[in-house]
């Protein structure tokens, strides 16, 4: 017997079902919040911090990540104001300057008006994001990888750096990372990192980026929920 | 690797995961780092994925993957003891034994490692050598202790003369 | 002893235990705090009790171990009763003197007496010393009545008597309401109302729940939890049992960060203590109150102060943090209600309920009642521990108790709060210490460390020590806190090293307030606060770097070199022999040089000359 709340999201009341998240309501009314991390039917754990929100509460407004708020009776969230859009910029500058030979990330990063990188560029290849890990463990049960080491040491590796046996060989970590995403034009050159313009999902057409989900292109850089 | 050795660490402990850490504190103490073959024990005996276990290992400063030297020498790093000199004492400890905080001598016999605070703060800076805390350290003092648990063959290679005065 | 089955047990106990106190003789009391533990107190009390053997005198004359007094820059510490006179700076082979001098002969030894620097006099007793003169140490006071791994002392003073009084006259509600009306905020940095949270945990839905004890101590320079812990852990384990009886909970855990042995041990006996008399297990005291504590290591990490990741690794796990969107007192350890507080939080706990709230509440500010204990170090004369009440300047602690800055240097600043604080410049310490005033400076009281600075202190360098320290204890899970510590620090480091560019310190701004409003936890949260007081106090030193290429204080070692005057070299050698990098050359007798090259700009060769030949450029 599913239970329903209504909450306010950028002052649209939506109805939705409780135990979801802000997130996961948003995305299927067409309000479009970028994410990284967040993966369907994957449990979520707020690490790229892309999907804040402000909580409205008492007058003050928190800043939270919608995929890990659950919805609850006469919320008020607001996922597009002015300051949100400022530090979700800031995020996905940090993103693009760790991992710019991704065309996932350069997605999210224009999808999230970046406009120039004020860090000197590193060629990362992980982010950091565990769907990897999520999906090994959760969706397929193998446990044959994991988050090791702490800070700035964290990776994703298997036990001992050795793939194991019972690892499922079954892709799934591979497939569903940004960073295999087909990479614009391929590796970029050391040295040469940049945010290209040849990401068809640079809108040069329109200088407005849309609030509202229009399907859009971007949408499949960054595997985006709507998409599937 | 003795089992009867890592069985007492597991006992008591079997079916519960929540023990890991106490667990892994026990095997460091037992053989001075963490070896592949306990954790792949341990991650029978509590239940606890492997990769879980290793990520654990590999999460705390209290747990070493590699063997440690002969002798453990902390140096602090902590805030009091960074504005009383302590960076001087981690140049005296890597000049003098040539080995980066983290690492072993290539003897075996002195494992360096720098933490972030030691909770002596109003003597500092503090260095502790095998569990003996040693108080307001100065360059010249480290060089005299390290120099006291060395072998009196073994010449200090890196000023190249067996030091005086 | 047997079990303490009820309060008149307890009672009883309590008379004998305080009689026989009454018939004591003559009580040598030897500070083994971590200061004097550091300095050498074990070798003092092993000293004392030979030679008293060797006199015959151990049935007349008691030795105490007890936690901190205090003055650590004195220590070791030995204090003599009756009489309260204070020994400073006491060595093993002081104490054949001491005890047929002071004990036997009931003369002072004078050069153990603590002299005053002002007027060159010495000072009998322990009240006399300028240093605790403008303290109020309710807390610290206690350590030199108890020694620190036993119980009955603990009891003979009155231990546990207000758990026996609040069992007995007070509900659970009463005690909630008597906590709240007290005003104690936390003490480990959050300074939350403990009241508030302990009325959420009681609130929450459920029947297990949970209360724990913080001694996670990670902030570098802050040892007063080490202090209480190891000093007085019985007075903890009380605090935690008036809280179990007033949130409903029937396990505890005090959780040690794993670089404090000795404190882990201090615990585990208290703990262990107190179950032998039935202070802990089933129905304490005759009463309905059923709790016992479990103590649990840390394995090595800054974060684990953070409460959601401390509840993680106290499930075995690693020590990453959770998004709180559900509070700690409704989903906490094993998803039930928990209850965390810090150590010095719970210490506080008997007292009040013994006295009042009104007797609690009566000192401090409006915002911060009761008093504070805080770890004076850095580069200041008296470093130690110090209690004040809540609102002392930052003046009076720095100056008229620490004494002011080391071989007559000038003070520049003091860091308050840890890597979660804020650098606060001489101009601002008639600044009250209260929770909300300097948080609005830009710092925090925070747990209670407090270092001081001179002008021999960068301060680009100090937020590059910091970021350091953060970015080896992130956990690393979210962006901004990752790599935005990483940013931050490649920026500063660049500023240190020449390379900085006036740009970069709007983007240090901007990065800044992004870490602190994205960030999952108070880790990242906080990590951008000695980055930004430090822009925002002493901007002056950045442009310094930036513009001039310089370091005033003469510390960035890209920025700086190393030569020697050859006007005041003696040729000595004596630098030549310390350097470790084997960068200093030169004939006996003959004015030595430098290799540039080899040189790493250390400071160890300064050190060492006795003629002050080496100069700083």
């Amino acid at each position: 017997m599913l239970q329903y709340v209504t909450l306010s999201i950028d002052g649209a009341q939506v109805k939705a079902v409780k135990g979801s998240s802000v997130l996961d309501v948003a995305v299927e009314y067409g309000i479009c919040i970028p994410h990284l991390c967040h993966f369907p039917s994957l449990s979520d754990f707020g690490a790229c911090r892309l999907c804040i929100v402000e909580l409205v509460r008492n007058g003050r407004a928190k800043v939270t990540t919608s995929c890990t708020l659950l919805v609850q009776d006469d919320m008020v969230v607001r996922t597009n104001t002015e300051k949100i859009r400022k530090l979700r910029r800031n995020i996905a500058e940090l993103l693009v300057a760790q991992a710019p030979n991704s065309r996932a990330i350069q997605d999210i990063a224009v999808r999230c008006g970046v406009r120039e990188v004020r860090y000197p560029f590193r060629n990362e290849n992980c982010v950091l994001c565990g769907r990897c890990v999520r999906l090994c463990t959760e969706m397929w049960s193998a446990r044959a990888i994991g988050f090791v080491g702490r800070g700035k040491a964290r990776h994703v590796d298997f036990p001992f750096g050795v793939r194991p046996d019972f690892c499922k060989r079954c892709q799934a970590c591979v497939q569903h990372c940004p960073m295999t995403i087909t990479p614009c034009d391929g590796p970029m050159e050391r040295g040469e990192e940049r945010l290209c313009g040849k990401c068809e999902s640079q809108l040069q057409v329109t200088e407005k980026i849309p609030d509202a989900c229009v399907l859009c292109d971007l949408g499949q850089g960054f595997n985006c929920a709507r998409h599937g | 690797m003795s089992t009867t050795s890592l069985e007492a660490v597991v006992r008591g402990r079997r079916s519960q995961p929540q023990q890991l850490i106490e667990a892994l504190q026990d095997v460091q103490e037992l053989f001075g780092y963490v070896p592949q073959e306990s954790m792949i024990t341990l991650s029978k005996e509590l239940g606890v994925p492997l990769i879980e276990v290793y990520r654990v290992a590999s999460f705390y400063k209290a747990f070493s993957l590699q063997p440690r030297g002969k002798h453990l020498l902390t140096v602090c790093m902590g805030t009091a003891c960074h504005v009383r000199g302590a960076g001087r004492l981690a140049d005296q400890v890597t000049g003098q034994l040539g080995v980066a905080p983290g690492d072993t001598t290539s003897d075996g016999l002195f494992t360096v490692e720098c933490v972030n605070c030691l909770g002596a703060c109003a003597l500092g800076p503090v260095v502790v050598l095998d569990g003996v805390y040693h108080d307001q350290m100065t360059p010249r003092k480290l060089r005299k202790l390290i120099e006291s648990v060395r072998t009196p063959e073994v010449k200090d290679t890196a000023n190249g003369e067996a030091c005086h005065d | 002893m047997a079990k303490l089955a009820t309060i008149e047990d307890l009672a009883n106990l309590q008379g004998s235990l305080a009689a026989e106190r009454e018939r004591d003789g003559t009580t040598v009391i030897v500070c083994g705090g971590p200061g004097c533990h550091a300095s050498g107190c074990c070798a003092v009390a092993d000293a004392l009790r030979e030679q008293l053997h060797k006199e015959g005198l151990t049935e007349t004359v008691r030795v105490r171990v007890t936690g901190c007094h205090g003055f650590c820059e004195q220590g070791p510490i030995i204090l003599i009763e009756p009489g309260s006179i204070f020994y400073c700076h006491v060595e093993p082979a002081d104490v054949a003197e001491i005890v047929s001098s002071t004990i036997c002969g009931g003369e002072l030894v004078e050069r153990l007496l603590y002299m005053e620097p002002a007027s060159g006099s010495r000072v009998r007793t322990e009240s006399e010393v300028p240093f605790y003169r403008l303290q109020d140490r309710t807390l610290l006071a206690l350590h030199p009545k108890i020694d620190s791994s036993s119980i009955t002392d603990y009891i003979a003073v009155g231990g546990y008597s207000t758990l026996a009084k609040v069992l007995r006259d007070c509900s659970p509600e009463e005690v909630i309401r008597e906590i709240a009306g007290s005003g104690l905020r936390g003490r480990g940095g959050g300074g939350f109302p403990t009241g508030r949270k302990w009325a959420s945990c009681r609130a929450a839905p459920g029947d297990e729940k949970y209360v724990i004890c913080n001694a996670d101590e990670g902030d570098p320079g802050a040892y007063m939890d080490r202090s209480l812990l190891e000093g007085n852990p019985h007075l903890v384990v009380e605090g935690m049992l008036i809280g179990a009886w007033a949130i409903g909970a029937e396990q505890g855990y005090i959780y040690v960060r794993n670089e404090y042995p000795l404190a882990v041990e201090h615990a585990r006996t208290a703990v262990e203590q107190a179950r032998e008399l039935g202070l802990l297990g089933e129905n304490i005291l005759g009463s309905d109150l059923c709790f016992d504590v479990e103590v649990a290591r840390g394995g090595g990490a800054f974060v684990c102060g953070e409460s959601t990741a401390l509840m993680a690794s106290l499930e075995g796990k690693v020590g990453e943090p959770r998004p709180k969107d559900v509070h700690t007192v409704e989903e906490g350890l094993w998803n039930k209600p928990s209850t965390l507080n810090n150590v010095e939080t719970w210490a506080n706990v008997p007292l009040i309920m013994q006295h009042g709230a009104a007797w609690f509440s009566q000192r401090g500010t409006k915002g911060s009642k009761g008093t504070k204990i805080f770890a004076l170090t850095g580069r200041i004369k008296n470093t130690g521990l110090v209690e004040v009440e809540m609102g002392t300047t930052l003046r009076t602690i720095i100056h008229d108790i620490g004494g002011g800055g080391r071989d007559g240097a000038t003070i520049k600043a003091v860091q308050t709060g840890g890597p979660s604080g804020g650098c606060l410049p001489a101009g601002k310490f008639d600044l009250p210490v209260d929770f909300d005033t300097l948080a609005q400076a830009g710092s925090m009281v925070g747990s209670g460390g407090m270092v001081v600075m001179d002008e021999s202190t960068c301060m680009v360098d100090v937020a590059r020590y910091f970021l350091k320290f953060l970015q080896d204890e992130s956990c690393g899970k979210c962006v901004p806190c990752r790599i935005g510590i990483d940013r931050m620090l490649e920026i500063v480091t660049d500023i240190t090293e020449g390379r900085g560019r006036p740009e970069q310190l709007d983007l240090l701004q901007e990065l800044g307030e992004t870490m602190r409003e994205t960030s999952l936890c108070a880790l990242g949260k906080t990590a951008a606060n000695p980055v930004l007081s430090t822009l925002h106090y002493f901007r002056e030193e950045y442009e310094a770097h930036i513009a001039g290429g310089r370091c005033p204080a003469g510390v960035c070692r890209a920025l700086i070199e190393y030569v020697i005057d050859e006007e005041k070299c003696t040729g000595c050698g004596a630098c030549a022999r310390a350097c470790p990098w084997d960068a200093i050359e030169g004939e006996e007798k003959k004015t030595h040089a430098i290799n540039a090259e080899a040189c790493r700009r250390c400071g160890i060769c300064a050190a060492e000359c006795a003629f002050n030949a080496l100069l700083v450029r």
